[in-house]
């Protein structure tokens, strides 16, 4: 069945910002979590080789963000860019050789992160300007009040693998459980902004630290056990959300791939199924706006 | 071993802030409160009060100290330990001894506590000089294995700590899975507390009385690199400031020793009276020597 929603009373608002540099600092190094130092790309600027649908981890890299980084130098525009923009809103290069390309916002982090096609992103550099079509706060699913969304752009809405079951939940489909152990740095923040960094997910590193979520793919819908992102991000048993993997590899400790909230509420709001298909490729292919030509890895079997 | 050095550090009592034309937060069920006792001067808050005592937003036992130059904050914050000596050195409490009972995160505060008449005469901008002992302390008979951090190493021969066969046992007023902490995860435990996401009711207390200054310990946490999850590590550490109603904040955690099970257990035990509750109280502050000024 359809959702119902209120997507007739959302506004768009015009954002711009630009593309960000990546940030050092002169100490250089930071520490993985047996305390072994590295320097590794992967956060700001402009990212290539990553892109939804594609594997998160595996990648010699430090909080990677697919494609575009994108913050507003001024305080308060930032923060209604990085507030406003959601999962879906299409983002426009506004200056250099590759003015008129069009990404998709795919999550926040403390960036506003835009996915593009390889081809495009080579064309872009740091100072570059965009504009975000921003669309989707306030979003409601007026069959589900229970459960708050965010940070969705509604013409996503109807490709992504959310519908209402038979007995009146949310039936959501997700390629990954997460266990609430694994929510990491972004917790106590406000779910408007950046991600929940997901731990135990440190390929090849030891086993104690794992919790079984190394196959995690870019795009990937999971669900958050006792997480409640209605207001902020926070264990509450009982509770779930529902987010997508906007963030990559890590190896700073308490740090991980990060889903962008999308849906929260309480468990017995929604019936969620597993399903290693659910992933914003789907989503962004039928909407015509695929930034990959690979076909969608299958996520790996866990066991459990 | 490496023997360890101390620091005089200076702080400065923090004004409570807001943000600017924002009276609310809003708190996990979405509705807007005002946080009062977040930082600053805050009185009537003590070592061994319950951590839901008060409506109050991370109230702490103390004064919080700060400092206008971001990287000296940090570097008060990162070396001043629990059970370090505070002296008051301006204003109409000058020459007040206190001290520090825990930290806090992101920015960094220093959670200074004195008697109430000292408490009742500190205003914000006072200068207090923190005595800073502990980061890098190792103790010869604890396993080494278990790196402690962020204590005094006269107030941690005051806590109930016994070695035994290669094992250190400490007592603790609880033990909490992992998956309360919040806020702090992901952060340097010599520069921050972690926030545990419990309230009253919470099916992890189980009933227990969390109270200001109380040890307790976090199972499968690492502090060593950052705060993350690690299998069977454990985490002894002292809870420094109240409740608070906003999603994944808390009482505050403020880790001092951190090893693998094998080696580091906690024993979950109220105390048998009150005076032995496994907790920092001002007697056993007062036990730890005072810093030579005179």
């Amino acid at each position: 069945m359809s959702l119902r929603t209120n997507e007739d009373r959302l506004v768009t608002q015009i954002l711009t910002g630009e593309v960000w540099p990546p940030q050092a600092d002169r100490h250089g190094y930071r520490v993985d979590p047996d305390g072994h130092p590295f320097i590794l790309p992967g956060m700001g600027g402009v990212t290539m080789g990553a892109h939804v649908g594609e594997a998160a981890t595996g990648h010699a890299s430090d909080h990677l963000e697919p494609g575009l980084s994108i913050r507003h130098a001024g305080a308060e525009a930032n923060a209604a860019l990085q507030f406003l923009s959601c999962v879906g809103n299409i983002v426009t290069v506004r200056s250099g050789p590759a003015t008129g390309a069009e990404g998709v916002v795919i999550g926040q982090h403390a960036y506003v992160l835009a996915d593009f096609a390889d081809g495009a992103l080579r064309q872009v550099t740091t100072g570059d300007a965009v504009s975000v079509e921003a669309r989707g706060q306030g979003l409601r699913l007026l069959d589900h009040p229970e459960i708050r969304v965010k940070n969705l752009d509604p013409r996503l809405l109807p490709h992504l693998p959310f519908s209402t079951a038979a007995d009146g939940t949310l039936e959501v489909g997700v390629a990954m459980r997460v266990p609430a152990e694994a929510a990491g740095a972004g917790g106590g923040m406000l779910s408007e902004f950046a991600n929940t960094d997901l731990m135990g997910a440190y390929p090849g590193l030891s086993e104690d630290l794992s919790l079984g979520l190394e196959s995690l793919r870019i795009g990937d819908i999971v669900v958050l056990e006792d997480q409640d992102h209605s207001y902020g991000r926070g264990y509450r048993p009982g509770w779930i959300t529902i987010g997508v993997i906007s963030t990559g590899e890590c190896r700073l400790f308490g740090h991980g791939p990060g889903p962008s909230t999308l849906l929260s509420g309480p468990a017995s709001a929604f019936t969620v199924l597993d399903d290693p298909a659910a992933n914003l490729a789907t989503a962004l292919t039928a909407m015509g706006r695929a930034t990959t030509t690979s076909t969608p890895t299958t996520a790996t079997e866990t066991t459990v | 071993m490496s023997s360890i050095i101390a620091n005089n550090l200076l702080g400065f009592v923090e004004h409570a802030g807001l943000t600017p034309m924002v009276s609310y937060r809003i708190d996990r069920d979405g509705h807007p409160y005002v946080p009062v006792g977040d930082g600053g001067v805050v009185l009537g808050v003590h070592l061994g009060d319950s951590v839901f005592a008060t409506d109050t937003d991370h109230a702490a036992p103390g004064v919080t100290l700060v400092h206008p130059d971001p990287g000296s904050r940090f570097g008060l914050t990162s070396f001043a330990c629990v059970g370090n000596r505070a002296t008051v050195r301006s204003g109409a409490a000058t020459g007040a001894t206190g001290s520090v009972v825990g930290k806090r995160g992101e920015a960094g505060r220093v959670i200074v506590s004195f008697d109430d008449e000292t408490m009742a005469a500190l205003l914000p901008g006072d200068r207090i000089a923190v005595h800073a002992m502990g980061q890098g302390y190792e103790r010869a008979d604890l396993p080494e294995e278990i790196v402690l951090l962020n204590i005094d190493p006269a107030l941690l021969d005051a806590l109930p700590v016994t070695v035994d066969a290669g094992v250190a046992t400490v007592d603790v007023v609880g033990v909490l899975p992992s998956k309360v902490a919040g806020n702090g995860i992901g952060r340097p435990a010599h520069q921050w507390d972690v926030d545990l996401a419990v309230t009253p009711d919470s099916p992890e207390l189980d009933g227990i009385d969390m109270r200001l200054g109380d040890l307790f310990a976090v199972e499968h946490l690492d502090v060593r690199h950052n705060m993350g999850f690690r299998r069977d590590w454990i985490t002894v550490g002292i809870i420094v400031h109240g409740g608070s109603p906003m999603p994944g904040h808390g009482p505050g955690f403020l880790p001092i020793a951190c090893g693998p099970r094998r080696v580091l257990q906690p024993r979950a035990t109220p105390g048998e009276s009150a005076a032995e509750r496994p907790a920092l109280t001002s007697e056993r502050l007062a036990a730890v020597a005072p810093w030579p000024t005179a």
